[in-house]
């Protein structure tokens, strides 16, 4: 900001003096054929104000232009030297400014929708009455929506990281299995709602820290869990897991399993299983395509195994791999 | 035969959580409020003196309120009105509290839970190692009431079990001895005592700090013998179940009260309405 402020004093004064040269060239010309010959005859043999008048507009000209052309010079110059960092960061910052006004304003609503809901369902429960089944059925998709309008949040939050300049990724000591316990915590109410059981574990039961992004880590098992919490029939577990050099977070549910055909889409931005089906989208599509992207990002993968189908067997299994060295300052491409 | 009265109004209570939030009248406030009341906590609400102050009384406020309440643990709203000066003020008070108390648990309660200032935060406070966590406005109040759990760090000697008025249990580690019978009126199952009491102790802590918590079998064997202490387990399982079972009158199946998953181990699944 100074930066730009400082260019635009400097070009002003350019223009001011520029101007003034000029105007003094133009004035020279004026007097020079009145006052020239009579002023300058004593002095010297050639009468030189219509010169120096003829130079100073040449000047005044030249000052004027070059005041005018140097920003778009530079400007042309700096983004061809430094691929407009300064502009993308400050595209950056003004895209989480928006969507920090966005999600505080835009909660603020849901929030209270969603505290006098619960205010509401802790007063009929301790009534002890029966409660309206319809009644029963809203207070649930209020609690349900809230779910889904918080990960919406983060995944949105987690394109504007993924599109910023920023191309390094930060290793910070994580233990992953408190990731997981939180995760657990938030779904576990939305799993019993529709009578689905969340049961997780870590082999070790010590798992320990590991070099990662814990935000990252967060973000791509939430994603899994909420995919899973809204496909299975009545499991999901999840698993964490480590070797020498990678930990291992499986997500399993007993849903109807992805269809072979569909299984290379899944990871896809916008796909989801109901255009497959022709159906309205229950859900945006973004979060398995986040939550891959991150994992490539932190040289991790993200893959799926699934059996669909009639039969007892069928599943869905997501396994996500990142390594738990960490790798200081890996560069990654942004979200294409 | 001695009964223990315990109910979830007259347990006793954990301890205090000071809530300071500038919307402290708000629903979702309120929520969470009965939210910790029920778990066994007294809430404590933050209401400045001078109602038309914002920020600066908060924060003077809540660090007069620990100095005389001296609570377990802290809510902490991040966001103190609308004005540009006063949206991350409670980042502010965090770095008040985190110098005068160090070491008292504070859950941030925002709706940056995640992004930049979220970092920036944590950063600043992990730098103290101060237990701060941070948590989303949205969040249920089983969620806050969970993570409050956590941060606070220890489990109470008493832990109860279910939310059946008819089929409570209770875990006293201070005597060693699980209670089991309706709300009000419980009697010791005196069945369940050294190991198996031990065993029954991991799965409700486990369950505690984390309600989906699977126990594995190598956490669960060091509480067995034999030359086959996974069967010795199972017993034991059986054991434990059929005891509470008679105890409450009613029959636990094989996916009831404690359940096997995938062979991995054991978890505890509280009789629910």
């Amino acid at each position: 900001m100074s930066r730009s402020i400082g260019g635009l004093w400097m070009q002003t004064w350019s223009i001011i003096c520029g101007v003034g040269v000029f105007a003094a060239g133009v004035v020279s010309l004026l007097l020079a054929p009145l006052v020239g010959s009579s002023l300058f005859t004593s002095v010297w043999t050639v009468e030189p104000l219509t010169y120096i008048g003829g130079g100073l507009v040449a000047l005044g000209l030249g000052v004027v232009s070059l005041a005018y052309a140097f920003p778009s010079i530079r400007g042309v110059k700096s983004s061809a030297a430094v691929p407009s960092d300064d502009v993308a960061d400050r595209w950056r910052q003004l895209t989480q400014q928006y969507f920090d006004l966005f999600n505080h304003d835009l909660g603020r609503p849901l929030r209270r929708i969603s505290g006098q809901e619960r205010e509401l369902r802790a007063v009929l429960l301790s009534s002890g009455k029966s409660i309206d089944p319809n009644v029963l059925s809203l207070l649930e998709e209020i609690e349900m929506q809230t779910t889904n309008f918080r990960l919406m949040l983060s995944n949105i939050q987690v394109l504007v990281d993924l599109q910023g300049p920023d191309g390094q990724v930060h290793p910070q000591p994580v233990e992953p299995s408190e990731v997981v316990r939180r995760i657990v915590d938030r779904y576990t109410p939305v799993a019993e709602q529709t009578m689905k059981e969340i049961t997780w574990w870590t082999e070790p039961s010590e798992f320990g820290l590991v070099y990662s992004d814990s935000s990252a880590i967060e973000h791509i098992v939430t994603n899994l869990v909420d995919n899973a919490v809204r496909f299975a029939d009545s499991h999901i577990e999840i698993k964490l897991t480590r070797n020498l050099t990678h930990f291992f977070v499986r997500v399993w549910d007993d849903g109807p399993g992805v269809s072979p055909q569909y299984v290379q889409h899944v990871f896809d931005h916008g796909w989801t299983p109901e255009v497959a089906r022709r159906e309205e989208k229950s859900s945006s599509g973004l979060g398995l395509f986040i939550a891959r992207t991150l994992a490539n990002r932190w040289h991790g993968e993200l893959t799926l195994e699934s059996v669909s189908g009639p039969g007892q067997d069928h599943h869905s299994e997501f396994l996500l791999g990142l390594p738990h060295g960490g790798h200081e300052h890996v560069s990654a491409d942004p979200v294409q | 035969m001695s009964h223990a009265r315990a109910s979830k109004h007259n347990m006793t209570r954990k301890g205090t959580i000071l809530i300071v939030d500038d919307e402290f009248d708000s629903a979702t406030v309120t929520a969470v409020r009965r939210g910790l009341d029920e778990e066994g906590w007294d809430p404590v609400v933050v209401r400045p003196e001078a109602n038309w102050s914002i920020a600066d009384e908060f924060e003077a406020a809540a660090i007069y309120a620990i100095e005389e309440r001296q609570p377990d643990g802290v809510l902490l709203d991040v966001r103190f009105g609308d004005q540009a000066g006063e949206r991350f003020k409670g980042l502010d008070i965090l770095q008040r509290i985190v110098e005068r108390f160090p070491g008292l648990p504070v859950l941030m309660f925002t709706q940056y839970a995640q992004g930049p200032d979220r970092d920036t935060a944590v950063r600043g406070a992990l730098t103290r190692e101060a237990p701060v966590d941070f948590i989303d406005k949205l969040a249920s109040p089983g969620e806050v009431v969970l993570r409050l759990r956590r941060l606070i760090g220890t489990s109470p000697s008493t832990i109860p079990i279910g939310s059946r008025p008819d089929c409570q249990i209770l875990v006293n580690k201070d005597s060693r001895l699980v209670y089991a019978g309706t709300e009000g009126r419980m009697a010791p199952v005196h069945e369940i005592q050294g190991m198996k009491f031990e065993i029954f102790r991991e799965l409700a802590e486990a369950w505690y700090h984390s309600p989906g918590e699977l126990v594995t079998f190598g956490r669960l064997e060091r509480y067995s013998d034999g030359e086959d202490p996974r069967a010795s387990l199972r017993v034991r399982i059986r054991e434990i179940k059929v005891a509470l079972g008679r105890a409450l009158g009613v029959r636990f199946s094989a996916g009831e009260l404690i359940i096997n998953a995938r062979d991995q181990g054991y978890r505890l699944l509280p009789p629910s309405i």
